[in-house]
């Protein structure tokens, strides 16, 4: 009874308009899977209240996306009971502690060097894969890289504040159909990175894509 | 035949189920009479009230296999008092306001005014619910027929 009562004084209001509202948030993450490499922004009126810890667009993208059928992994830092709170009751997530387990895992950018774990999907269920939601101070300020492929007419450039370490894990683990989509989450943006995307480390002058 | 019978609860949680269930089977014209006291405190929605589906199950006799009755409407809905006091409150049907009055009474009945609030609210409508069961097992206990065979003759 005495842990329910500390979880129930940890909840907080979720999205305004809990319909409009995630629509909104799954609206934007379809355009960003669908033009990787290009940041979409929400609208401060439809992103939820703040949740100690969580960016305005992880919050909504959790809001938005989890439900009763997707098992979240949740790395160390995230791993707060504020978040455990909120995201059980307003999504009725399921929390993980086994990688292999999850739909979706969400990561700070100190775990990137090691993407072990996470299912790829199969080849006749690649939908299968866990998607990374990866929160980061902000989306630039990297080394810029180039991606190709679907949605992407020429060249998109981005400059991610990644460890080099996230692209190798990401190469080693893209096994065509098999993969992992991840979104990358700053503030209030958001940027889709699918699996069918290829990238090319650029020297450092090019020519600004998007 | 209460939902509390059938768990080993603790009395404090037995006695929560119990006016929550109480809630749940209120009617609207039972709980408006008591709106301005309900309100009358600083709160906020944590979950506003929203409708949702539920899946009746039951078994024949009580005992059978279980077999899916339907689905009901059902509305939930949470709020939190400003001293951290949270209600919970899931109705039959599809009123919004009401579901919101009846999580008000249950974050009211965590308080130090429970006795207050079990004399005010949960009792009445309690004996009201009552009274209503009891006259549909009236109204449905006359229509029963016994049905009998007469000895057929061959004359």
């Amino acid at each position: 009874m005495s842990t329910s009562l500390v979880t129930a004084s940890l909840l907080q209001p979720a999205f305004a308009d809990p319909v409009l509202d995630s629509q909104r948030s799954f609206r934007a993450a379809l355009k960003a899977l669908a033009g990787p490499g290009v940041a979409q922004s929400l609208l401060s009126a439809q992103t939820p209240p703040h949740l100690e810890g969580l960016a305005a667009a992880s919050h909504a993208l959790c809001l938005a996306l989890l439900d009763v059928d997707t098992p979240l992994w949740l790395a160390p830092a995230f791993d707060t009971q504020a978040i455990r709170a909120n995201l059980t009751f307003h999504c009725g997530c399921p929390i993980v502690s086994d990688r292999q387990n999850a739909r979706f895992a969400l990561l700070d950018d100190s775990q990137l060097h090691d993407l072990s774990g996470f299912d790829l999907g199969n080849d006749r269920y690649p939908d299968q894969s866990c998607t990374l939601l990866i929160q980061l101070p902000s989306l630039q300020g990297g080394r810029q890289v180039a991606l190709r492929g679907p949605g992407i007419e020429n060249q998109n450039h981005v400059s991610l504040p990644l460890q080099e370490a996230f692209w190798e894990e990401r190469d080693s683990r893209n096994d065509f159909p098999r993969g992992i989509d991840v979104f990358f989450l700053a503030g209030s943006e958001l940027m889709g990175l699918p699996r069918s995307t290829q990238v090319a480390f650029k020297p450092a002058v090019a020519k600004g894509g998007a | 035949m209460t939902a509390t019978s059938a768990f080993d609860t603790a009395p404090e949680q037995a006695a929560r189920q119990h006016w929550i269930g109480v809630l749940s089977r209120s009617r609207r014209a039972e709980l408006l009479p008591h709106e301005a006291a309900l309100r009358d405190a600083e709160y906020q929605l944590i979950r506003a009230p929203e409708i949702g589906m539920a899946l009746v199950r039951g078994r024949m006799g009580g005992n059978g296999a279980p077999f899916n009755v339907g689905e009901m409407s059902v509305t939930r809905c949470v709020v939190r008092l400003a001293d951290g006091r949270t209600g919970y409150s899931y109705l039959a049907g599809r009123d919004k306001a009401l579901a919101e009055l009846a999580a008000l009474a249950d974050a009211h009945l965590q308080g130090a005014q429970q006795a207050h609030w079990m004399r005010e609210l949960i009792e009445p409508l309690a004996l009201a619910h009552a009274e209503r069961r009891s006259q549909q097992q009236a109204e449905t206990a006359a229509t029963k027929v016994d049905f009998f065979t007469l000895v057929r003759g061959e004359n």
